[in-house]
């Protein structure tokens, strides 16, 4: 078709995409939606495939294809204009029962064309625990409202018998209703927009240039499949639930254009709501394999097609009905994602074209933490701590990771101003900044996370409980790359204070400004409910990206910098990096760092491999 | 001709070689780590304050056993396999 039409056309897709975000942040009245960014809208064709997909957590992106298919399947011929059909089963498509589905028929002339679909971890689901994540709960029925299904809006009227009793089942129901509305805003502007766009040029014409963009994708992906080299490469995940510990395995192999993605030798699937269905883990492989691929290639199903799973039934990774799902996000597919970013990132740094592309594994563990209880508004509040968006970069191999850069499955994630999560729940920050020496040391350094400090403050219940999960605080996750470290660990540290006058360790928290300035007893958590209450702390500190490289080969000036902005500490400086720096940091000693590096490598070679 | 494996390792003459120093760690198309010298350290500790996880973790740092260099590394059970990347010929 007339290449000029194509790519207008093209770019339209991608405005009516991100109108669509537009429209579904400023509706929605959650923070985890309009400021951490857990969202995600896309386009898909008449039968459910991919065509368009958004911005936001990416491994929706297949997930919600799966939705549309299911929908169809359901509904058959029972499918009209202005419908709008909700869905948010795991074992149909969904990752975990807060994250819902809303997919839109698009007709035109009364024949359907297209499907509008988006997501948002909406407020609450009516689950055992507020806002959704379970870490106890022993199956899918524990885990809240959840449907294969269901006609939220006939005809572009909404359904209140079916509204009403969703909300019936949830906790703050007027939240969860501006959730919904938020989502029925975003599928009528994204069917308005395609509405338009195919008034403009006509049914034919766009549907040509999608036919096309898919070809287009899917020739563009096996041709760079074919530059890269062939090969199998293996990573591994770890995730530890009150000390047992769980494996997300991969083997990816790559031939010709073709790339598998073997998940055998997982663990089976555990008692605990860590794990995913096959639907999220194709969706968590895709998270990575999107912008790290298909940097410049159009997201959609010509990308899926030349891309395998192999997800042993049963497993973590594929698990079956009535296992407990609702941590999946957090727990096993955020792993299928780290896996398959490591897997990729080794595959690209195997190649002297694309090894810039290559990237050691960003903050790879979520934290997931719930906050919930009455505020000091009198209302009920309850929400995610968004500084689990806030990540950590990955370093390359040609520059460090970003500091608090975010996450490689959510392009647009980030993190609420301290002021707007004070304003939304009775707490006080009495720290939040970047955390030193947790960026996996390399040649170039993973970015640093970050730490916090909280305190229950203005509580008409003296203070709150929140929900922590995830997967764990015994494993660095953001593995690094050709010998960079993994970034350090998340760390979870409930400082219990009793508040007894007799006992001197408790003063006021003020705002004490290191954990172990704090008084009170330290517990580390990281699975369950705790409550946060009178003076007691809840300190997080959250994972660095990986490192990229050997990190004896940093240049010193650059390590002596890191020292300088609080990055690394002197003592890393000296026993990873071999760079001794003086205590006033002013400069470092060449002379001694020359013979701390040499000794530093040669500590590396046992004296039998030396031989 | 040599073929790339990763920044730190290439194969030349069909071996496996430390990109800084040549040695060889094996034949192509085969896993090499078994030949590179490796240092099993705790992940506790291992850089810096916030590497703080469980006791049992390891980081696993396979270097050339000639010049020293760092050519991988992996986070491992001390149980646990090699993870092991191999270039088809």
């Amino acid at each position: 078709m007339d290449p000029i039409t194509f790519s207008i056309i093209r770019h339209r897709l991608f405005r009516i995409v991100d109108e669509a975000v537009i429209t579904l942040k400023h509706v929605s009245g959650s923070a985890i939606t309009n400021e951490g960014h857990d969202l995600m809208v896309s386009l898909y064709r008449a039968d459910g495939s991919l065509l368009m997909g958004g911005v936001g957590f990416l491994h929706h992106l297949t997930s919600a294809a799966e939705a549309c298919k299911a929908t169809i399947r359901r509904f058959g011929d029972d499918i009209d204009e202005g419908d709008v059909f909700l869905l948010n089963d795991p074992y149909t498509a969904a990752l975990h029962t807060s994250d819902i589905y809303l997919v839109a028929p698009i007709h035109y002339r009364g024949e359907l064309v297209a499907w509008s679909a988006c997501f948002v971890h909406v407020y609450d689901i009516g689950a055992t625990n507020p806002g959704g994540f379970c870490p106890d709960a022993p199956d899918i029925f524990t885990e809240g409202f959840s449907s294969p299904g269901i006609r939220l809006v006939s005809g572009g009227r909404v359904n209140q018998d079916v509204m009403d009793t969703m909300l019936n089942m949830v906790r703050s129901p007027e939240m969860v209703a501006l959730d919904m509305s938020s989502m029925i805003a975003c599928n009528n502007v994204a069917r308005e927009r395609m509405l338009a766009l195919i008034g403009k040029y006509g049914h034919e014409t766009v549907d040509e240039a999608c036919r096309t963009l898919i070809a287009q994708s899917e020739e563009l992906l096996r041709e760079r499949l074919r530059e890269l080299p062939n090969g199998s490469w293996q990573s591994r995940q770890y995730i530890d639930v009150k000390g047992e510990v769980f494996k997300v395995n991969l083997t990816m192999t790559k031939r010709d254009d073709r790339l598998i993605f073997d998940f055998s030798g997982s663990s089976p699937q555990a008692p605990y709501a860590i794990n995913c269905t096959k639907w999220a883990s194709l969706g968590g492989l895709f998270a990575p394999l999107f912008p790290l691929l298909c940097f410049d290639i159009t997201w959609n199903e010509g990308v899926v097609r030349p891309i395998e799973m192999i997800a042993p039934e049963g497993s973590i990774v594929n698990c079956t009905r009535p296992a407990p799902v609702s941590v999946a996000t957090v727990g096993a597919i955020q792993s299928v994602n780290n896996a398959a970013c490591a897997a990729i990132g080794k595959m690209l740094d195997a190649s002297d074209k694309y090894a810039s592309e290559a990237t050691a594994v960003w903050h790879a563990n979520h934290f997931a933490v719930f906050m919930f209880g009455r505020n000091q508004h009198g209302g009920e509040a309850i929400g995610i701590l968004t500084e689990t968006f806030a990540g950590s970069g990955g370093a390359r191999n040609f520059a460090d990771g970003i500091d608090v850069g975010g996450e490689i499955p959510n392009p647009i994630s980030r993190m609420a101003n301290v002021e707007t999560l004070e304003t939304i729940f009775p707490l006080r920050y009495l720290f939040r900044r970047r955390m030193k020496d947790s960026g996996g040391p390399g040649r170039y350094r993973g970015g640093a996370g970050m730490e916090i400090g909280l305190t229950p403050h203005d509580s008409p219940d003296g203070g709150l409980h929140y929900v922590v999960s995830g997967k764990g605080a015994d494993f660095p996750m953001s593995e690094g790359l050709a010998g960079g470290y993994p970034g350090a660990p998340n760390s979870y540290i409930w400082v219990k204070n009793n508040e007894a006058e007799a006992d001197p360790r408790n003063t006021d928290a003020g705002f004490g400004q290191a954990v172990d300035d704090l008084p009170g007893d330290q517990e580390r958590v990281s699975w369950g409910v705790f409550p946060l209450m009178g003076e007691d702390v809840l300190y997080v500190r959250w994972n660095g990206g990986g490192g990229y490289g050997d990190p004896l080969d940093r240049e010193p000036d650059t390590v002596l910098e890191d020292c300088r902005t609080g990055a690394v500490s002197r003592e890393t400086a000296e026993n990873v990096y071999g760079v001794v720096i003086d205590e006033s940091m002013s400069a470092f000693d060449p002379a001694a760092t020359e013979a701390r590096r040499k000794a530093l490598a040669a500590a590396r070679i046992p004296a039998e491999a030396a031989e | 001709m040599s073929r790339r494996l990763s920044t730190t390792l290439e194969i030349e003459g069909g071996e496996i070689r430390c990109r800084k120093c040549a040695r060889a760690l094996g034949p192509g198309g085969a896993p090499w780590k078994q030949n590179a010298a490796m240092t099993e350290i705790p992940m506790r500790g291992a850089a810096g304050v916030p590497y703080s996880g469980g006791e049992r973790v390891v980081l696993r740092r396979f270097a050339c056993p000639g010049c020293g260099a760092l050519l991988d590394s992996e986070t491992a059970l001390p149980e646990d396999p090699f993870l092991d990347d191999v270039l088809f010929d």
